[in-house]
């Protein structure tokens, strides 16, 4: 129980995906600009990269290191990542309408989220079994929700401070986003 | 290496047949005309019609929830392209036009603190919602002028964003933006049929208006010396500014703030001098039509109410028709109001001008008699509105052979279902009534229709079950006798087909468990209204009919008003003789007949009526001042009445037309208008 407890602290703060793994990136400087935009794309991310786990951990232990094909791993991962983004919208849009719009353009968006291909890798290389595979995307998935919606509240601020015309937007963000990974660097000491 | 290959393509193959598969299982049906709407219009996603892109607009015009005219940046072409995807008629739409609702800046308000800080009303309003006391105020850092994509909105000197209407689309920028939602989208058209609510800016004046005349913005315009404009600010809630300024009783001077210094703006004798004003010239004010669908709409009953109905319904471009028993429009106003206090030529004048706009009069014409819901629907009329106003039912209904009155197919006032029983006749195939009533009387009469043959007699009552009296309570024994008794409830609607009722919807107000999903309907051929006039109904067709014979038009009331979702309104609120205007003056049927006009135009426009909430119905409800300062008392003008007559006394006695301000006092008077906003005033500085 204690080390399920330190799987999913270290996965939302030590580890942050965004923050300490510099993964995703493009999502977290792309829909951080408003607080319902982040929160929507947090929820999105969640749901996705607990399935995206749970399916490519079966395809690693099943299909690949069955046939001793490891080398095959991020091609036939991006494979079954790529089309399980797709199953899911469709079946969201039939089944459950309400959360689809909810969800909305995200949806696709996470398609090309490195993030969740990064947290299936890491899943395989530290060899987790399947419960600790579900734990650790989950609570990667909580992580990267934590700094964007954190960071989108930063950014709602930002808007409204007198900011040097060269450093606008984009540039100010990353340099955000640069100190807002320092502070994360701070929960190194926890664990 | 081969089965890398294999593994690699297989996985493809499965992936690649199940996503096939799920693409038919899952398939969710998308209407091509969605994409083809889709495609006509721009694609710029600006939110101007009021859903986030171009892709959800076109499902909402689509759906029918959104006008194909919707699109602000497409403008007519697109409207033309998407009319034709749809294969409909388009009807163009007003233009929304910003207007800031806010009279004085952060220079001349109440404030709590000095803001420094970043010029942006956006922070600013982070810090206790701005430095202002007045919570809906302008804090005027100008959010809204930078932010306007068309130049149309500045600074003006007062610290207030002007708006130059000819540049200004309607894109709705500035109101996302603005942090106090101040400036906002509105029309002529949205002004004439709306009400005040309670987060916007009123003057107490306006608020104890019962028409809600803007009357700040009007007296702004006689200072102005814009009279016309003037008159057009009073138009848009007053269609009958001159007859009001003879006879309005005028709540809104009670209401006046310079009550608490001296004496009450002459606020009603301003309202004359414009109108007399518009006399003199000899013609009619033009005022703005709306683009509109032109449907045409029958009203019963001339009088104030109904001619109201008619003034805005022609404004909104429908074809209205008033139908009139007496031998002249006018009701009440002509055949009741003493001529020494309201002249007929003042009568004539704005019977005209409200002619002039468009609005087709027949006279001598009874319903019941001479027409009915049948015939008007064959006539194709699609909305049929009954403003009987002041006029008690029974002077102008016409008694059928049967003995009691048929304008409204089975529907009676209680007195004269009664009356005709009392003298002997019988109740003519009466098999289900539903009588609304909370008293014994109404038991008394349910037991009298069983004793005549009814099969099933309801009472409808809207107080609670504990509430009524309590020979009503004891249900099984009712029950027993064929009465039901329905404690909580309302009568929301009545379905009929062309000369009979079929159903009333009813819909509990207290309900013990779960909302029903719809509206309930039951059975019914006589209904029986414990109110001694019948109420405004306002009948249309109706689509789902049981029982339709060749020939025979199904239709149904709609309900005309309503405060708040699931408010207790009905056709009659509590206490029983209720959903019925307060004729006690003219100025409150004008209310009642604008209201009737937002019912109608909402109907034909959205299909559904919302209800108004946070309606300004006390002055209480909103913030106000107990006290002015830095006001120097000033007389109020009184008109000139020596000037008429050159006898005082004759002029009062015998006042054949008792005169109004002159434009020199009238000047005076609105110069000595506060000019108030809900905390703000005119302050001497």
């Amino acid at each position: 129980m204690t080390d399920y407890i330190l799987l999913v602290v270290s996965c939302i703060f030590v580890n942050n995906i965004l923050l300490m793994q510099y993964l995703g990136n493009c999502p977290f400087l792309g829909v951080s600009k408003r607080m319902e935009t982040a929160v929507g794309m947090g929820m999105a991310v969640v749901f996705v990269l607990v399935m995206a786990g749970a399916i490519t951990w079966i395809v690693d232990s099943l299909l690949l290191k069955t046939f001793g094909l490891e080398y095959l791993r991020t091609l036939s991962f991006i494979l079954v990542i790529a089309s399980l983004v797709q199953f899911v919208e469709m079946f969201l849009r039939k089944s459950i309408p309400a959360l689809y719009s909810g969800l909305g353009i995200f949806l696709p968006l996470i398609t090309t989220n490195c993030a969740v291909m990064g947290v299936c890798l890491i899943n395989i290389m530290e060899e987790y079994s399947f419960l600790q595979t579900l734990v650790t995307s989950f609570s990667y998935a909580v992580g990267f929700g934590l700094a964007l919606v954190l960071f989108a509240g930063i950014r709602e601020r930002i808007i409204l401070a007198r900011v040097p015309k060269p450093l606008q937007d984009t540039s100010i963000g990353l340099v955000t986003a640069g100190m807002l990974s320092l502070a994360f660097f701070a929960f190194k000491g926890m664990v | 290496m081969l089965g890398g290959f294999l593994v690699i393509g297989g996985l493809g193959v499965v992936i690649g047949v199940g996503l096939a598969l799920a693409s038919k299982i899952f398939y969710v049906y998308v209407d091509p005309k969605i994409e083809a709407v889709e495609d006509a219009l721009p694609g710029a996603n600006c939110g101007g019609c009021g859903y986030p892109g171009c892709s959800a607009n076109a499902v909402a015009i689509v759906g029918g929830k959104s006008s194909p005219a919707s699109c602000v940046a497409g403008g007519p072409d697109v409207a033309a392209q998407i009319a034709e995807v749809l294969g409909v008629e388009i009807t163009l739409k007003e233009p929304d036009i910003s207007r800031p609702g806010c009279y004085y800046g952060v220079q001349d308000a109440d404030v709590k603190y000095l803001y420094q800080g970043i010029n942006d009303c956006r922070a600013a309003a982070l810090l206790d919602g701005g430095a202002k006391i007045c919570p809906i105020g302008c804090l005027g850092l100008g959010t809204c002028v930078r932010a306007c994509p068309f130049d149309a909105l500045s600074m003006g000197p007062d610290n207030l964003p002007v708006v130059d209407t000819e540049r200004c689309t309607g894109c709705g920028t500035c109101e996302r933006l603005c942090p106090k939602h101040i400036i906002t989208l509105t029309s002529t058209s949205e002004r004439m049929i709306g009400e005040y609510v309670t987060d916007e800016c009123t003057a107490p004046c306006q608020r104890d208006c019962p028409t809600g005349i803007n009357i700040p913005a009007f007296i702004q315009e006689i200072r102005n010396n814009n009279y016309e404009s003037a008159l057009a600010i009073i138009k848009e809630k007053c269609p009958l500014p001159l007859i009001c300024g003879y006879i309005c009783p005028a709540p809104c001077e009670l209401a006046c703030r310079r009550n608490l210094v001296d004496e009450a703006i002459a606020i009603n004798p301003l309202k004359r001098f414009v109108s007399d004003y518009e006399m003199q010239t000899g013609k009619h004010l033009t005022p703005f039509k709306a683009p509109g669908s032109g449907q045409k709409i029958a009203i019963v009953g001339g009088g104030a109410e109904g001619l109201t109905l008619s003034y805005y319904l022609a404004r909104l471009s429908y074809h209205p028709t008033i139908f009139e028993a007496k031998p002249q429009l006018g009701g009440i106003l002509r055949y009741v109001i003493a001529e020494d206090r309201l002249p007929r030529k003042v009568l004539d004048h704005e019977i005209e001008g409200i002619l002039e706009t468009g609005v087709e009069a027949r006279t001598n014409m009874r319903m019941g008699h001479d027409f009915d819901l049948q015939s008007l629907f064959e006539e194709g009329f699609d909305v049929i509105a009954l403003t009987k106003g002041g006029f008690d039912s029974r002077q102008i209904l016409k008694p059928d052979p049967s003995g009691y009155d048929a304008s409204v197919p089975s529907v009676f006032t209680m007195l004269d279902f009664i009356y005709s029983l009392s003298k002997g006749k019988n109740i003519r195939e009466s098999r289900r009534v539903v009588i609304i009533h909370s008293g014994l009387e109404g038991l008394e009469l349910a037991r009298k229709c069983r004793d005549m043959g009814a099969q099933k007699v309801t009472i409808v009552s809207s107080l609670k079950a504990h509430e009524l009296p309590i020979e009503l309570q004891d249900a099984k024994r009712l029950t027993a006798e064929g009465i039901i008794v329905r404690p909580s409830t309302i009568v929301t609607s009545l379905r009929g087909i062309s000369r009979r009722l079929v159903r009333v919807a009813i819909e509990e107000t207290d309900p013990i468990g779960e909302l029903p999903e719809e509206t309930m309907t039951i059975r019914a051929d006589t209904l029986i209204l414990a109110a001694g006039r019948l109420p405004e109904f306002v009948f249309v067709r109706s689509e789902e009919a049981e029982g339709l014979e060749p020939g025979e038009i199904a239709w149904e009331t709609i309900e005309s008003f309503r405060t708040f979702p699931g408010g207790n309104d009905g056709i009659c609120t509590p206490p029983e003789p209720g959903r019925i205007s307060d004729s006690s003056a003219v100025v409150k049927s004008l209310l009642s007949g604008r209201r009737l006009t937002r019912a109608i135009h909402r109907y034909l426009t959205d299909g559904t009526i919302p209800p108004i909430q946070h309606l300004v119905c006390e002055a209480d409800a909103v913030l106000d001042v107990r006290e002015v300062h830095d006001v120097s008392p000033s007389e109020r003008e009184r008109p000139d009445i020596l000037d008429v007559t050159g006898d005082s006394k004759r002029a009062w006695i015998f006042p054949s037309e008792y005169p109004g301000l002159n434009e020199a006092s009238a000047k005076k008077e609105a110069e000595r208008c506060l000019r108030c906003g809900l905390i703000c005033y005119r302050k001497q500085k």
